[in-house]
C-alpha cells in the first residue's frame, strides 16, 4: 500500500479537525472533545503508518513531496520524513492525543480550546515534515499562536504575563532566524537561470558543501540569527527565563506539549539548519555550545533543586535535559564514532525527554486536580493511599533521573559517549563533559528527594478521602508513556535503528566528507 | 489631447460625484442611497480599467483613437496624454488600490452608528472627490498637477475629519491637520519653486533624466520636497498631527486616511525619487524610514483608543514603507516590488481592523482598546477575524502581512549597507507585537462585561470584513500570483 501525499495529509489532518471543531456548535463540549480526538488520533494513526513504511537503512529523505509554491522567490512546498524527524513526528503525533484525552477536564470555553490545541499540533507536525525553509518559518510562527492563546486563557494566574513573554521572546528570537534565512536565500545564487535562489534546506546544505554559499555578511552571524532562535525555544542558558513561568501557568496537558514537542523545535533545527548549511560557523561555534550545554545542565538540576513547586521543578530538570541533548550535539566535529553516538544519543533525548517529562508533567497535574496544590512539602505517604500513581511515578522518576533500564539512561549515556569523543582540532570538549557528569547526581539528589517528600513517610491526613487513585482518563495517558519509556529502555534498537543511517549522513554532511 | 480617453476613469468618477452632490440637494435626506450611488460609481471606475489594463492585448486599441503601448523606463508607458499627467502600468496600480480604499470605506460608512442621523450627499461627495484627487496625483509627472492634485485629495479631508460636529475634539483634529496640511503645501510650493530655478520648468522628466548627481541647492530642493510630502503621510518628524486628527475623525474617514492619502502619495514619492541613489537621497530615506517606524512603534504602546493606536501603528507602518524605498534600486527592483506589494497587502489588512472597529464601536459606543474586552465570548467568528488582521500587521505568517515583510526585508538584505535598517525592522516588529497583541488580549483573555445591545453584523460590514479577510488571507497563502502581477507591471 503506499499514497504519495501522506506527509500532506498528517500535516493537515488536525488543520482539517480545527475547522470542524470551529464549525461545531458552540456549547458541545462533547463533540469538541471528541472531534478532537478523532482527528489527532487519525493522524496518530497515519504517523504509525508512516513508520511502517519508512526505510531505516535509506539515509536520505522518505515519503518526499516537492512542489512550486511561490514560484517567482523559488520556494516549494517541500515535505519529507528522515531518520531524524519521523522519531519527533511519532512523538508530537502520540503526545498531541494524549494531552488531548488529559484535557477532557477543561470545561471553559472548549470550542476555542480545541481548536487552538489542533492548530498546534499542525504546526508542530509541518515543522517537522518541512524542508524548505520558507515553510519551516511559517509552521514555527503557526505553533507559536496557538500556544500563546493556550497558555493567556486556560492558564494560572499569571496566564496573561506568561503567555505575553513567551510570544515575546520566541519572536525575538524568530525574526533573526527570518534575516539569517534571507541572508542563505541571497547567498544560495544570483537569482540567474541555473542558478536559482534556494531556501530548500536539502539544496542548500549541498551549495554549502561546495562552497557555493557567497555570504556577503560573515557566515558567524548568519548561524547567530538562527542560534537565537533556537536557543530561545531549547530553551538555552541565557535564554530560559520564560520557560519556568509558561510551565507553571499553562494547563498540565499545554505543559505536556510544551515540554514534550516544543523544546524539541530548537534543537530540531539546529540539526537540520544550523549544523548541516553552516558547518563552518557549526565549527567555530562548538567550544561555545558545550559551555552553553553543561550551564543547562548543572545550573538547570541546582535551579530545580532549590524549586518547591513541583511544577516548577520538573521544568527546570527540563532546562537540564535539553542540556544533554545540547552536549551530545557538539560531539559531531569529533571522531566519528563519538560524533554518531552524540547525534543519536542527542536525537534520542530529546524523544525520551518528551515521553519521560511529559508524563511528569501528567504526574504533577494528578495531584494538583485533586488538591490544588503542588507543593512539594504538602503532601507526603501517597504511596500508601494511591499505589498505582506512586508506581507510574517512580517509574518516571528514576525515567528522568537516567537510572538504567529506562530509556533515559539510554541517551543520556550516549550524549556523555558523545561529550567523551568529540575533541577536535585541539578543543577539549572532555572537560565540560566531565563537568556535566555532576548533573546527573544533582538531577538524582532532587528527584528522590521529590519521591522521599510526596510518596514516602507519614501521610498528611489534611488529603484524607481527597486522593483517589488514578482514573481511568488517567490511566489512558499515563500508561502508554510509562510503557514506551520502560521499552526503550530495555530495547532502545527500535528507536536507534531509526536514526543510525540518517545521523551517518548528516555527520558526514556537517565534516565536508564525501558521503 | 488625443488619448484622453485613457483618463476616462477619473473623468467618469468626478462627474458621477458631482451628479451625487446635485441630487443630494433635491433629496437632502437621503442616506444610504447615495452611498449605494458612490459605491456604484466606484465599480463603474473600477471595471472601467479593464479594457485600459487588457489595452495592449486588444486589437481595436486604434478604434479609440489611441497610440499602441510603449515601454519607457522600467514601467509600461501607455501613450502619453498630457505633459502633466502619464497613464502608465504604475499608476493604474495605484489607482486601482485607492480604489479599492473608497469601496471598502464607503462598505464602512453605511452602517456607522454615527453617521445614522446625518444626510450623506455632501459625505458622498467629499469623499469621491478626495479619491480621484488621490488618483490625479499618482498619475502625475508634474509638480504643480501633484499640488493641485493633493490639495484636491487633502481639502475634502479637512472637512471630512470635522464632519461630526457634536464632538469637540473634531473640530481641533480637523484644524490641526488644515494647518499642517497648508504648512507642508507652502514646504512643497517652496521646493518647486526652486525646482523651477534648476530646471526652468516643472516637469519630472527633467528629474529623472538628470545626468549628473546633484549639487548643494538641488539636494536642498529634494529634501524640501521630500519633507513636503513627508507631512502628508506622517513620516517622523512631521507626524504630530496624525493621532490627533485619526482620533477626531469618523471611524470610516480615519480609516480612509489610515490608507488612501498614503497608498497615493507613496506612488507619486515612487515616480520621483526612485532613482534616489542617483539623486543621493537613499541614506536621507533610511534614516527617516528607521526614525519613522521606531517613533511610530514606540508612541503605540500607551495608547488607549483604538484610533490614536492605528496612527502610530500607521506611522510605523510607513517606516516599513520607506524601507522598502530605501532600497529601491531602480524602478524595477526588489524595492518597488517589495512597496508595492506592500501597498496592496496593507490597504487590506488595515481597513479589516477598522471594519471590526466600527462593529465593535457600534455596539459599545467606545473606541478604546477595552472595548473590545471579552469580545471572543461574544462572537468568536469576529474576534478570530480580528485576530488574522493583528496576525497580518505584526507579520506572523501564513498571512499577508508576512509576506509583505518578507519581500521588504529581502529587498533591504539584497542592498549594500541596509542590514542595520532590516534588523531595526525585525525589531520594530517584535515591538508592534506587543501594542497589537493588547487588543488580543483584550478580546480573549478577559471576560465580557454585560452589554446593553447585542453586536450587529449588517451586510456592508461583513462584505467589506469578507473583502478584507479573503485578501489578507489568500495572499499570505498563495502570493505568487500578486508577485507575478506586480513584477508585469514594474516590467521587470
Amino acid at each position: 500500500m503506499n499514497f504519495s501525499a501522506v506527509l500532506t495529509w498528517l500535516t493537515f489532518t488536525p488543520l482539517i479537525g480545527a475547522v470542524a471543531i470551529l464549525l461545531s456548535p458552540k456549547n458541545e463540549a462533547r463533540i469538541h472533545r471528541w472531534v478532537a480526538v478523532a482527528f489527532s488520533g487519525l493522524a496518530f494513526l497515519l504517523s504509525l503508518w508512516v513508520l511502517l513504511q519508512f526505510d531505516p537503512s535509506n539515509p536520505g529523505i522518505q515519503f518526499g513531496e516537492n512542489y512550486p509554491w511561490i514560484a517567482t522567490f523559488n520556494i516549494f512546498y517541500h515535505l519529507g520524513v528522515d531518520g531524524i524527524s519521523l522519531p519527533l513526528v511519532i512523538l508530537t503525533t502520540l503526545l498531541s492525543l494524549i494531552s488531548i484525552i488529559a484535557s477532557f477536564g477543561i470545561d471553559r470555553r472548549t470550542k476555542e480550546y480545541f481548536f487552538w490545541f489542533l492548530m498546534l499540533e499542525a504546526g508542530m507536525v509541518g515543522l517537522f515534515l518541512s524542508l524548505d525553509l520558507f515553510l519551516f518559518y511559517i509552521f514555527w510562527e503557526v505553533s507559536l499562536v496557538p500556544m500563546y492563546f493556550l497558555i493567556g486563557i486556560w492558564g494560572g494566574p499569571q496566564k496573561e504575563y506568561a503567555a505575553v513573554k513567551f510570544f515575546l521572546f520566541t519572536l525575538f528570537g524568530s525574526v533573526f532566524m527570518l534575516l539569517s534565512m534571507l541572508a542563505l536565500y541571497f547567498a544560495s545564487g544570483t537569482g540567474a537561470a541555473g542558478s536559482e535562489r534556494t531556501l530548500d534546506l536539502i539544496r542548500l546544505a549541498e551549495i554549502a558543501g561546495k562552497g557555493g554559499l557567497h555570504l556577503t555578511i560573515p557566515a558567524m552571524l548568519v548561524f547567530l540569527g538562527f542560534f537565537v532562535a533556537f536557543a530561545i525555544k531549547v530553551p538555552a542558558f541565557p535564554f530560559h527565563t520564560w520557560l519556568p513561568l509558561a510551565h507553571v501557568e499553562a494547563p498540565t496537558p499545554v505543559s505536556v506539549i510544551l515540554a514534550g514537542v516544543l523544546l524539541k523545535m530548537g534543537a530540531y533545527g539546529l540539526l537540520r539548519i544550523s549544523f548541516p548549511i553552516l558547518p563552518e560557523a557549526t565549527k567555530m561555534f562548538i567550544p561555545v555550545l558545550i559551555v552553553i550545554a553543561t550551564i543547562n545542565i548543572i545550573y538547570g538540576a541546582f535551579c530545580a533543586m532549590a524549586q518547591k513547586d513541583m511544577k516548577r521543578m520538573v521544568a527546570y530538570s527540563s532546562i537540564n535535559h535539553m542540556g544533554y541533548c545540547l552536549l551530545g550535539m557538539c560531539a559531531i566535529m569529533g571522531n566519528p564514532n563519538a560524533a554518531h553516538a552524540g547525534i543519536v544519543g542527542s536525537v534520542f533525548q530529546m524523544v525520551n525527554h518528551g515521553l519521560i517529562t511529559g508524563s511528569l508533567f501528567l504526574i504533577v497535574g494528578v495531584i494538583y486536580d485533586r488538591t490544588h496544590v503542588r507543593d512539594i512539602d504538602a503532601f507526603g505517604g501517597l504511596a500508601s493511599q494511591v499505589p498505582i500513581f506512586a508506581g507510574i511515578m517512580i517509574i518516571q522518576v528514576l525515567g528522568s533521573m537516567g537510572l538504567p533500564g529506562l530509556a533515559g539512561f539510554v541517551s543520556e549515556f550516549l550524549c556523555f559517549l558523545g561529550g567523551f569523543g568529540g575533541n577536535f582540532d585541539g578543543y577539549n570538549l572532555q572537560i565540560w563533559a566531565g563537568i556535566s557528569i555532576v548533573g546527573i547526581v544533582i538531577t538524582a539528589a532532587f528527584f528522590l528527594r521529590m519521591i522521599k517528600l510526596v510518596l514516602l513517610g507519614e501521610f498528611n491526613l489534611k488529603w484524607g478521602g481527597q486522593m483517589p487513585d488514578l482514573t481511568a482518563r488517567e490511566l489512558v495517558t499515563l500508561v502508554p508513556l510509562v510503557v514506551l519509556t520502560v521499552v526503550l529502555g530495555i530495547f532502545p534498537g527500535l528507536a536507534l535503528d531509526l536514526m543510525n543511517s540518517t545521523a551517518d549522513r548528516l555527520i558526514q554532511i556537517v565534516t565536508l566528507k564525501p558521503f | 489631447m488625443k488619448n484622453i480617453v485613457l483618463l476616462f476613469p477619473e473623468i467618469f468618477l468626478t462627474f458621477w460625484a458631482i451628479f451625487i452632490l446635485l441630487w443630494g440637494s433635491f433629496y437632502p435626506q437621503g442616506r444610504k442611497s447615495f452611498i449605494y450611488l458612490s459605491l456604484f460609481g466606484l465599480l463603474v471606475t473600477l471595471i472601467s480599467f479593464l479594457p485600459l489594463y487588457f489595452l495592449g492585448f486588444l486589437p481595436w486599441a486604434e478604434y479609440w483613437g489611441v497610440d499602441p503601448l510603449q515601454k519607457v523606463g522600467g514601467w509600461i508607458q501607455y501613450p502619453l496624454v498630457s505633459r502633466m499627467i502619464s497613464v502608465d502600468s504604475m499608476s493604474v496600480f495605484f489607482k486601482l488600490a485607492v480604489l479599492m480604499c473608497g469601496i471598502l470605506v464607503f462598505l464602512i460608512s453605511i452602517d456607522y452608528e454615527e453617521f445614522l442621523p446625518i444626510p450623506m450627499a455632501v459625505y458622498s461627495f467629499l469623499l469621491l472627490i478626495s479619491t480621484v484627487g488621490m488618483m490625479i496625483l499618482v498619475g502625475s509627472i508634474d509638480f504643480l498637477l501633484a499640488v493641485i492634485a493633493l490639495e484636491l485629495s487633502g481639502i475634502p479631508l479637512f472637512i471630512l475629519i470635522g464632519f461630526i460636529l457634536k464632538k469637540g475634539i473634531g473640530t481641533e483634529g480637523a484644524i490641526k491637520f488644515f494647518l499642517v496640511s497648508t504648512f507642508s503645501t507652502g514646504l512643497l510650493l517652496l521646493g518647486i519653486s526652486y525646482y523651477y530655478g534648476y530646471f526652468g520648468t516643472t516637469n519630472l522628466v527633467s528629474l529623472l533624466s538628470l545626468g549628473r548627481s546633484p549639487d548643494l541647492g538641488l539636494s536642498l530642493t529634494l529634501i524640501l520636497l521630500l519633507a513636503g510630502f513627508g507631512f502628508k503621510i506622517a513620516v517622523v518628524p512631521f507626524h504630530m498631527w496624525a493621532p490627533d486628527a485619526y482620533e477626531a475623525a469618523p471611524t470610516p474617514v480615519t480609516a480612509f486616511l489610515s490608507v488612501a492619502p498614503k497608498v497615493a502619495t507613496l506612488g507619486f514619492l515612487l515616480r520621483v525619487f526612485y532613482n534616489h541613489q542617483a539623486l543621493r537621497l537613499n541614506y536621507i530615506l533610511a534614516a527617516l524610514a528607521a526614525i519613522t517606524m521606531t517613533v511610530g512603534n514606540i508612541g503605540a504602546l500607551k495608547q488607549d483608543n483604538v484610533k490614536r493606536l492605528m496612527a502610530y501603528s500607521s506611522i510605523a507602518q510607513i517606516g516599513y514603507f520607506l524601507a522598502a524605498f530605501s532600497a529601491v534600486g531602480g524602478l524595477n527592483g526588489m524595492g518597488s516590488q517589495a512597496l508595492l506589494l506592500y501597498v496592496f497587502i496593507y490597504v487590506f489588512m488595515n481597513l479589516g481592523i477598522f471594519t471590526g472597529l466600527v462593529i465593535v464601536s457600534n455596539q459599545t459606543g467606545e473606541e478604546n482598546v477595552p472595548a473590545f474586552r471579552g469580545l471572543a465570548q461574544k462572537s468568536l467568528g469576529l474576534s478570530f477575524l480580528m485576530m488574522v488582521f493583528l496576525l497580518a500587521l505584526t507579520g506572523i505568517p501564513p498571512l499577508s502581512g508576512f509576506v509583505g515583510k518578507f519581500a521588504i526585508l529581502g529587498s533591504l538584505l539584497k542592498s549594500q549597507g541596509l542590514l542595520w535598517l532590516a534588523i531595526l525592522m525585525v525589531l520594530n516588529s517584535v515591538v508592534s507585537f506587543y501594542y497589537y497583541f493588547r487588543i488580543a488580549q483584550e478580546m480573549f483573555f478577559k471576560d465580557a462585561e454585560p452589554a446593553s445591545k447585542p453586536l450587529q453584523f449588517p451586510p456592508a460590514l461583513c462584505a467589506s470584513m469578507a473583502i478584507a479577510f479573503a485578501l489578507t488571507f489568500l495572499v499570505g497563502i498563495f502570493p505568487n500570483s500578486l508577485i507575478n502581477w506586480i513584477r508585469t507591471l514594474l516590467g521587470s
